[in-house]
């Protein structure tokens, strides 16, 4: 995998192809799937800890190339409960190698953002003044490398926050959506969801103008109550996530939306409840969008939007489940469909999904930040 | 039109992608050189586009792409064939790049950059998007970049439409071409294009969505366009006065502190009365240059007028502004005429950017009393007796609530015509939930648009479906209660007669007006607009979990929201807007049963900004302020004389001398009389 993945883009619904595939070609050549009854942990650590070897940091650095790779592995290790099989100190280092850093403070204001790039191949060397003439950091990376980080424990106040922090003011929109990278590109919700992360994080939020973002946020619900990633859009289960988990990270709604005090209510929860539930499908797995076909993903996205909300109580656990174990690829990992070839990020997505349904021997899930529930978190 | 299933790789696949990675890794290193260096020549640019081709994603390859045209036009810009032969080139490769992977966000964006520079014709960006949208129709980058190709080059959106009906009729479950359908109507529709006014329009769109509807009814595509056509026959953009306080052609009695006076409707200590006015919309913009008072009254010229809703939101449905009736010289005791005209020059803006046009003047009579000074009563007020029931011969409830102030609107007809259409229509389709989802919903926008006084409102209807879906639907349970709960409190306000029979006068507080709404499994409050005259409001016995909406009813001297659901402090946060509020009867709810989250607030700890250690209770009891915070935020800013917290988990010794603290002119707690 580590050959042909080339450059991070990294939150990518919907990727039914290549961009995040290269994981199995590894894989054998035929794949007979039975649809097991149960969560086959072991095969599933078996998968994992063979994409952890295959990613060769310490020595092949240049073959590098996905944080976004990284943290499903090393987060979905903790997941199955088995971050002792990660050198935590060889994937710290690695990890923060990605970091750019300003020549100087002033250079803070000159519209560039200084996060962690995503890979070796958009990193470039440092010239021989010390002088970094292209800073590739992208806001999807950097909230890979800092979940890595946390996953693995690392202590997220030795991080140079307030370079990122401050640079990272640069990417927000007068509308008040993110930009992922200062060189440019779309904007939309997916990043103000990283920028919304990464503050939640760093225990910091001077990086951002949280009201901003929500009316951006507000102004992208659709009159069917989901989100679509930018205003005008369809309503669609990414969006709609990345709108909720954001909100509740900038603590615009409060836990239990729907049962609890609605005064203050920013938004349309019955609707959302209503848009949300209709997103399980006959054959018990989510889909993304009205009348699309259930994908092994969207159990998380739209699954987390759901228990954030505090409408999980009325999922199909038991069709959901039942769908989930039909994309379980006998070699371990999860696929996008029932009969297709398993990747790390179904994997990865499916793992968090189990952990919704609150599989006994996974770790339990953190919703809004689509990552395990760390007991020990920094700034809060 | 679903995801393909990628198929297995064979041996001589896997050969080929290990060639395939060698070569990529020479190209990326060649290219990121390339980069560094700022070589932009055709060869440097060849090579960006055969990685680009590869990998669609790769957005340094595109962003040094985008640098290396700006290089070239910088140098060429005189010539305009060169320029167009460059920029065509840029569409070629992200053309090619879309035929790899064609939800590749990097490419899409790369086309709008390149668009933007003016360049390509909306023919050829229609046809390439008909192709991709041929091989996906669901596919959203390209319904995104089609809406932003019709933005930019300002393409009829009449024709859009027609391509929106061409692919719904091919596919009545393509839910992407109504959600842009919707989207371009409300366009025309709100810039009055040509042919597209509501009542020529909405009627055909419903019969196209009967279409879909009659023809799979399990198909979600057609309900939520259908929900969206009937938000879109109901609502009118224009905010609308819909009450006040005083109503129209009212009289109101008022006189100073401590007046026993009989029928006294407002008496007050600081010699002044609120004046309400509620919108159907949140508005901005309601300040003394947009509404102008009329009155002897002296003093009221430049009146403050405040949003009634969240703290730091400056816009509000509801607005407030207290008018002075005993300023520095005594009140001589007569009857003074006020008038009231909102909106007669322009500032009173909805969210949404509507006007407020339709100028409105409210004209009431106010009669000042002599000032009695007597001691101030601290009796009990009990919520058991002392209630004499609503004579309604003798009392005119108009003086108090002047009901459907602008409920009527011009061009209403239509759309009660075409509401009774398809409540007829969906009364066949009332088996299935969504059935009668949909009829009880028009069933209210029926209500909701007659006027006063229509008969043919069938309330018992609405209540009776919404209360089949509770049965039938758990996993929407409190979505019907809470529409149940609506129905319920409209069908109360619905006449005179109905609302009567829940009105009392209280005679131990000056006959002050009691309404009941208690032991009516009430979820959630509304119809507020029409309470604005109640001073005394009994909510117990129902099942509400908070008290968002009665920060409306500026006259409230008493609530009784005993035995309901309130979880904690922080749920009754509307009730600081309450200025007259004395006596709050929170008793047999579950507060204190859950530990109210702080970790999510705005900062770290909500008492993190100190403010609260400036005060008595704060120096005092700083450990029961922290613990207590929730409640600590509304009782400091209420002027309570009476509280009951008993039944719930919170209540104690220690709650009771925090409270004691914090509310040190409270009189009563839990029914006993405070020594001082």
């Amino acid at each position: 995998m580590s050959e042909t993945a080339v450059y991070g883009e990294a939150i990518d619904w919907e990727s039914e192809d290549e961009s995040s595939d290269d994981a199995e070609e590894e894989e054998e050549e035929e794949e007979e799937y039975t649809s097991s009854a149960n969560f086959d942990k072991d095969r599933h650590l078996v998968y994992l800890q063979m994409m952890y070897e295959l990613l060769p940091y310490h020595y092949q650095s240049q073959e590098i190339n996905r944080l976004t790779l990284a943290h499903f592995i090393i987060s979905g290790l903790h997941f199955l409960g088995a971050t002792d099989r990660v050198d935590k100190d060889v994937v710290a280092k690695w990890v923060l190698s990605f970091q750019a850093f300003p020549r100087n403070r002033a250079l803070l204001k000159e519209g560039e953002f200084y996060g962690f790039c995503g890979s070796r191949s958009s990193q470039f060397p440092i010239d021989e003044n010390g002088d970094l003439t292209h800073n590739n950091s992208h806001l999807a990376s950097t909230y890979c490398a800092l979940a890595i980080l946390k996953v693995i424990g690392h202590d997220l106040s030795t991080i140079d926050s307030g370079s990122l922090l401050l640079s990272m003011k640069n990417l927000q929109q007068d509308d008040g959506s993110f930009m992922p990278i200062h060189t440019g590109g779309e904007t939309d919700l997916r990043f103000v969801y990283c920028a919304a992360a990464i503050s939640d994080m760093l225990g910091d939020w001077s990086g951002m103008d949280k009201e901003k973002a929500k009316n951006y946020i507000l102004n992208c619900q659709s009159y069917d109550g989901g989100f679509g990633l930018i205003p005008g859009s369809e309503s669609h289960g990414g969006g709609t996530y990345c709108a909720i988990a954001s909100l509740r990270l900038m603590g615009f709604i409060g836990v239990d939306l729907l049962s609890n005090d609605s005064s203050n209510s920013i938004l349309d929860p019955s609707l959302l409840l209503s848009w949300s539930l209709q997103r399980q499908a006959s054959d018990g797995g989510f889909q993304g969008r009205t009348n699309k076909r259930s994908d092994t993903c969207y159990a998380f996205w739209i699954g987390a939007v759901l228990k954030l909300i505090g409408g999980d109580a009325f999922i199909n656990k038991v069709a959901l489940r039942q769908f989930l174990l039909s994309c379980q690829s006998k070699y371990g990992g999860f696929s996008k469909f029932p009969g297709a070839l398993p990747d790390l990020y179904h994997s990865y997505y499916g793992y968090t999904a189990f952990s919704f349904l609150e599989e006994p021997g996974l770790s339990p899930l953190c919703p809004e930040l689509g990552l395990p529930l760390l007991t020990a978190t920094l700034g809060i | 039109m679903h995801g393909r299933p990628r198929k297995a790789y064979k041996p001589e696949e896997e050969a080929a992608s290990a060639a395939k990675a060698v070569k990529l890794r020479s190209l990326q290193s060649q290219f990121m050189s390339n980069h560094h260096h700022k070589i932009y020549t055709k060869e440097a640019i060849d090579l960006s586009t055969k990685l680009l081709e590869i990998n669609p994603e790769a957005y340094t390859a595109w962003n040094y792409r985008k640098l290396a045209v700006e290089d070239t036009l910088s140098r060429t810009e005189s010539n305009p064939d060169l320029v167009k032969s460059i920029l065509d080139e840029e569409l070629k490769v992200v053309e090619s790049a879309l035929r790899q992977n064609f939800k590749s966000y990097g490419a899409w964006h790369h086309r709008k950059w390149v668009l933007s520079k003016s360049h390509s014709s909306v023919g050829n960006e229609l046809r390439l998007l008909d192709k991709f949208q041929t091989l996906d129709s669901r596919n959203f980058h390209a319904w995104n970049y089609r809406r932003f190709v019709v933005e930019l080059t300002n393409r009829s959106k009449q024709d859009e439409l027609k391509y929106t009906e061409d692919m719904i009729c091919k596919d009545f479950s393509n839910y992407s071409a109504w959600h842009n359908r919707s989207v371009l109507l409300s366009s025309l529709l709100a810039r009055k294009a040509d042919g597209f006014t509501p009542n020529e329009k909405i009627p055909e769109e419903y019969k196209l969505v009967h279409d879909a509807i009659f023809t799979d009814e399990d198909d979600q595509s057609g309900w939520f366009y259908h929900l969206w056509l009937l938000d879109q026959t109901v609502n009118v953009e224009t905010p609308l006065l819909t009450s006040s306080w005083p109503p129209h052609g009212s009289r109101i009695n008022l006189s100073g502190a401590g007046c026993l006076k009989k029928l006294t409707t407002f008496c007050s200590e600081s010699g002044s009365f609120p004046l309400v006015l509620y919108f159907d919309k949140a508005v901005v913009g309601v300040s003394s240059s947009t509404v102008r008072i009329d009155s002897e009254l002296k003093g009221n010229d430049d009146l403050v007028w405040e949003p009634v809703s969240n703290k730091n939101a400056q816009v509000s449905c509801v607005w407030v502004a207290r008018v002075k009736y005993m300023s520095s010289e005594p009140c001589v005791p007569k009857e003074y005429t006020v008038k009231v005209r909102i909106g007669n020059s322009p500032g009173i803006v909805s969210s949404r950017g509507c006007n407020f046009s339709a100028p409105y003047e409210l004209v009431f009579t106010a009669h000042v009393h002599d000032t009695v000074q007597e001691v101030p009563q601290e009796a009990i007020v009990s919520w058991m007796d002392g209630f004499d029931i609503w004579d309604a011969q003798s009392e005119d409830l108009n003086n108090l609530v002047n009901l459907d102030q602008s409920n009527t609107q011009m061009d209403s007809k239509w759309r009660q015509e075409t509401i009774a259409e398809e409540i007829d229509l969906f009364r066949e389709l009332s088996d299935s939930k969504i059935g009668k989802l949909t009829l009880a919903r028009l069933l209210m926008a029926k209500a909701m648009i007659s006027e006063n006084g229509v008969k043919g409102v069938h309330y018992e209807e609405i209540l009776e479906l919404y209360n089949d879906l509770m049965a039938l639907d758990s996993s929407h349970y409190h979505y019907y209660k809470d529409e149940h709960s609506v129905a319920l409190l409209r069908k109360v306000t619905s006449s005179n007669e109905s609302l009567s029979g829940h009105l009392f006068r209280y005679r131990d507080l000056n006959n002050s007006v009691c309404l009941r709404l208690n032991n009516l499994s009430l979820s959630r409050i509304a119809s507020v607009e029409k309470f604005l005259f109640v001073q005394m409001l009994d909510l117990s016995h129902n099942e509400l979990h908070s008290t968002e909406g009665l920060e409306a009813m500026q006259l409230l001297s008493c609530l009784n929201l005993s035995h309901n659901r309130i979880r904690s402090f922080s749920a009754l946060d509307s009730l600081r807007h309450l200025k007259q509020l004395r006596v709050l009867d929170v008793s047999h709810n579950h507060i204190g049963e859950h530990t109210v989250d702080t970790t999510r607030y705005l900062c770290s700890s909500p008492l993190s900004n100190s403010e609260w250690t400036q005060d008595e209770a704060g120096r005092q009891v700083p450990s029961l302020v922290t613990k207590y915070w929730d409640a600590y935020f509304v009782l400091r800013d209420l002027n309570l004389k009476q509280l009951d917290v008993a039944g719930n988990v919170i209540a104690g010794d220690e709650f009771s001398s925090f409270v004691r603290q914090v509310v040190p002119q409270l009189v009563w707690l839990d029914g006993q009389k405070l020594g001082s």
